[in-house]
């Protein structure tokens, strides 16, 4: 099974073993049976993030779309949020008047839980259809009107014919996966079927051979997560060792997210993000992939292009430009790495990033002390061993996690970093305990490739100098959690449903206590 | 029967009754549902009140079962019971509120029946159902106070007739309501009527616990909070009163008034603290008096917003700032009674400043509407109310923009600036809302 055979995308629990749950040390990461890391659980949780609300995040950045949902009034409330940032993303695409996304709630209130919710949904389809316009109208399947029976895919398939608006549609039930990455598959889905295999004019038919001397063309899969910057810089890196790029299907429209079946690679910048399409523009267009590194850091970014470049004989042009521009970034942190040298650092966001800028502050000649990981799944998993490796063997706690905030201040309060890195609403922990922090991502900086080396580094440097913000909070917020959380585990509360599992926790306690003696 | 909603501007019964909890110092809320839930509720209402932000027990810190598919077939009431007795081991709190989400409404878990076991023990926890599809955000804060005030005060305390209760403050669907609630606490104790707050992070739980012991509760709206001071009458005994939102001189000496009435307030205290409050107010606007009629600083005047909001602002606009109503759409979801309520409350306005009233929740309906008022006004020039001015959310930005109208956000969502201690409501809430709306007319200078 794949994207094109899915009816509905499967949990990414089920289809690639992804856990958010296990605590231990990064030297044991990828060693544990994948199969119970799966099932594990927790008897304390706080609040996650459900498959929607990446899939809503995604799907509000195609130009002039209508997003429906369908369900109760509280799943579309995060809309303004994220149009809010949409804007400032077209903003920095040098497009300052672009209209308000648009998204619409059916409403669904207790009458229609016990009638049913299909006739509303078809009902605001098509007022949607006729009164906006929109490019595409995009239904996504909450949890309620699934749990009541609404048949959306017959709704959808009742209206199709009665308007030239391409239909798109998700099942993106909060309570279906515990993984929310699960959401970025729904929002492929949703765009493929809708743009290509369902689209009015059929899917486009496979690419011919590239002609004798013309310059190849690859897709780069991009992030709602990543801003303009990045995107520059990717295609800056590419576009010099005489490659184009098509960039999408964020922010894209039809034609682009169409077009991406005619490329002659597909370029990921983060597996985990980006899979289930990859995958699909292989078995269906035939179109090779390069999908094992994020250009991250000097070796990642070095890595990633010689990668691409191989698969067009381009190596040579490649290390040429990778010498120029290493020696450019590295000069550039030299007035940096006196104070970066030695700085323990703990990271947090989904593990692929967070791995990998771990590299990139490796190479800057700091510490990694510990590390959280949104959920774990395989394409991390070599990553770990090599940050270890990378630093003299120096095991560090890693917890995965989707979220859960009490483990996090347990770690940090034991580990005591002297700098955090993490994901929004990560570094308000740390901040909290008046660690210094940067965050690992922002849609206005660079992040990614040689310029974002450089900016990284500027960025801790100035963050470390000046942190007087969260030191003076720490001496003046209160404890969310009794004093004897502090005294256990940070783990204490993960479950795990296989019995000799026993003993793998009494190994984690006692490796992670030796790794936080060594952090 | 309800319609579809474009760009709604409120979350769900599960989300009010959430920021209500987490309004609350030393309250923490435990939300049985789905994951994401709580955190979609919570994002809408910290980002869209000028960055309300969260604290430590909020956020994506709210303890939440995060029941998956398992729990939806078999029933989530092990994960529940689970979750309660962590929550109260691992957070350091007085009072716990399970909440529920659309899901464990509709699977039928007996909630309150794995609560109680906890209530027995003497734990301070208590619990409402408040599945999403049952209503808004204000409907949930209904729902968490009925709860509260029949599962958490106190009963049976002797009465304090100098204490009140306020009520009627959404949380975050008020982006002003800690300023707000402050300064009606300030207000109200110049004479000697102490004010329980509740949702200000000032605010102690045994205020709340004991709060049977008040005289009055007054309810700052005439749709929300009402049938929460309906369960505390019942309850405890405590009758209330509904009170328009006091903004500016005009409407919080009206107020001042029926309070000192109320309370049988010595009459020169009275005077005193009104022609204080007045002298205040306008010893700054005074000198303001050359630029406002200079520059023409009168303007016709749109607003957009809850039902509670609009009919102050209208007043405070007309009443005060010598403006022209012209236009006021209210959001709210309400039945066809409140919005009769409501209307009829509109109608004690003067006729001749009194403004077009709709009822829309339909962001993008609001500007078809007054699009059509203004073509009745049938102007060959086709600018009737041009100077205009917009106060609404930003999600009405493209409208203002669309009348070349100057805008300012005073209803939910906020996302253009950070709103901390400001409040609109009193005399200096009044002079603090004249300033912004001024500042506007001479931003681009």
């Amino acid at each position: 099974m794949g994207l094109k055979e899915d009816k509905t995308v499967p949990g990414r629990e089920d289809r690639v073993a992804a856990c958010m749950a296990h605590g231990g040390c990064a030297s044991g990461i990828g060693k544990q049976d994948k199969i119970c890391l799966k099932n594990n659980e927790r008897g304390f949780s706080q609040a996650g993030l459900c498959q929607l609300l990446p899939t809503l995040g995604m799907l509000l950045t195609l130009p002039e779309t209508a997003v429906v949902i369908h369900g109760a009034i509280g799943c579309g409330s995060t809309g303004f949020g994220m149009n809010t940032s949409i804007k400032l993303h077209h903003l920095l695409r040098g497009n300052p008047n672009a209209k308000d996304s648009l998204w619409f709630s059916t409403n669904l209130d207790e009458s229609d839980v016990v009638h049913g919710g299909e006739q509303r949904l078809e009902e605001t389809l098509l007022a949607v259809a006729e009164k906006y316009r929109p490019k595409s109208i995009i239904v996504l399947q909450t949890c309620t009107p699934s749990i009541i029976g609404d048949d959306l895919v017959g709704v959808i398939e009742k209206v199709r014919p009665l308007t030239d608006i391409p239909l798109l549609y998700s099942h993106c039930e909060g309570f279906k996966t515990k993984i929310w990455a699960t959401g970025y598959d729904v929002a492929f889905h949703a765009m493929v079927h809708g743009f290509i295999e369902k689209d009015k004019e059929g899917p486009p038919p496979r690419k011919k051979e590239r002609a004798p001397g013309e310059r190849p063309k690859v897709n780069i899969i991009n992030l709602a997560s990543m801003g303009k910057p990045d995107e520059l810089e990717l295609e800056r890196l590419l576009n010099a060792i005489g490659i184009d790029v098509v960039i999408g299907p964020n922010f894209a429209d039809r034609e682009t997210i169409r077009n991406l079946t005619q490329a002659d690679l597909t370029v990921s910048v983060c597996p985990t993000h980006d899979d289930y399409l990859v995958h699909y523009l292989h078995t269906e267009y035939g179109i090779p992939y390069v999908m094992k590194d994020m250009p991250i850091g000097l070796e990642n970014t070095s890595k990633w292009l010689l990668d691409i470049a191989s698969q067009f004989g381009l190596e040579k042009e490649a290390r040429a430009f990778i010498e120029v521009e290493e020696a450019k970034a590295r000069q550039a942190v030299q007035r940096y790495l006196p104070a970066l040298k030695g700085i323990r650092v703990f990271l947090s966001a989904g593990e692929f990033r967070a791995v990998v800028t771990g590299g990139l502050f490796q190479e800057l000649g700091m510490e990694i002390v510990g590390l959280r990981s949104y959920h774990h799944d395989d394409f991390g998993t070599e990553f770990y061993a090599q940050l270890v490796k990378a630093q003299g063997d120096k095991d560090f706690p890693v917890d995965i996690a989707n979220f859960q905030p009490f483990e996090l201040v347990n770690l940090l309060k034991k580990i005591k970093p002297d700098l955090f890195c993490g994901h929004v609403f990560d570094n308000a922990w740390a901040a909290r305990l008046g660690i210094p922090c940067i965050t690992i991502f922002r849609i206005f900086d660079f992040y990614v490739g040689y310029r974002g080396f450089y900016e990284v580094a500027k960025k801790a440097v100035r963050n470390l100098r000046n942190h007087s913000f969260n030191t003076k909070l720490s001496q003046n917020v209160p404890e969310a959690y009794r004093k004897d959380w502090y005294d256990k585990s940070p783990f204490a509360y993960i479950k795990s449903d296989k019995l000799e599992d026993a003993a793998d926790l009494q190994d984690t306690a006692e490796s992670f206590q030796t790794a936080v003696a060594a952090a | 029967m309800s319609t579809y909603i474009e760009r709604p501007r409120y979350h769900c019964a599960l989300g009010g009754a959430l920021v209500t909890i987490n309004s609350i110092e030393r309250a923490v809320a435990i939300v049985h549902s789905a994951p994401g839930c709580a955190a979609s509720a919570d994002v809408a209402a910290t980002v869209g009140s000028g960055y309300w932000g969260t604290t430590v027990t909020d956020g994506r810190a709210t303890p939440s079962t995060n029941i998956v598919e398992r729990e939806v077939i078999f029933g989530g009431e092990e994960r529940l019971k689970e979750q309660i007795a962590a929550t109260l081991d691992v957070i350091d709190a007085d009072l716990y509120a399970v909440i529920t989400g659309c899901m464990t409404d509709i699977i039928g878990d007996d909630v309150r029946a794995v609560v109680a076991e906890f209530q027995k023990q003497g734990k301070p926890v208590i619990v409402a159902e408040t599945g999403g599809f049952k209503g808004d955000s204000s409907v949930g804060y209904d729902f968490i106070w009925e709860s509260i005030i029949s599962q958490y005060v106190t009963k049976g305390l002797p009465k304090d007739d100098r204490l009140v209760n306020l009520f009627g403050f959404v949380p975050a669907q008020d982006v002003f309501w800690r300023g707000n609630l402050i300064e009606l606490k300030r207000l109200l104790g110049l004479l000697g009527v102490r004010a329980n707050t509740f949702l200000t992070p000032f605010d102690e739980l045994p205020s709340l616990k004991e709060s049977s012991r008040a005289a009055l509760n007054i309810v700052f709206s005439q749709v929300h909070g009402i049938s929460a001071a309906g369960k505390f009458e019942e309850v405890h005994g405590v009758p209330f009163v509904s009170e328009p939102l006091p903004i500016g001189p005009t409407a919080t000496e009206a107020f001042l008034r029926r309070v000192g009435e109320q309370f049988k307030i010595d009459s020169a205290l009275l005077e005193k603290v009104i022609a204080d409050e007045q002298t205040h107010y306008y010893r700054f606007i005074n000198p303001l008096t050359d630029l406002v009629n200079d520059q023409d600083f009168q303007r016709f005047g749109v607003i957009i917003g809850n039902a509670d909001y609009v009919y102050a602002l209208t007043r405070f606009i007309a009443d005060d700032l010598g403006w022209i109503p012209y236009f006021a759409a209210i959001t709210d979801l309400l039945s066809d009674e409140d919005q009769e309520k409501v209307a009829e409350h509109f109608n004690t306005i003067d006729v001749s400043l009194r403004p077009k009233l709709i009822f829309e929740k339909d962001t993008d309906r609001i500007t078809q509407r007054l699009n059509e008022e203004l073509e009745k006004e049938n102007d060959p020039y086709g600018t009737p109310i041009s100077p205009a001015f917009v106060i609404g959310s930003n999600l009405d930005r493209p409208l203002a923009a669309g009348l070349k109208a100057g805008f300012w956000g005073v209803s939910f969502p906020i996302t253009n600036r950070i709103v901390t201690d400001q409040y609109y409501l009193g005399f200096r809430g009044g002079l603090r809302l004249a300033t912004d709306l001024i500042s506007v007319l001479i931003s681009n200078r």
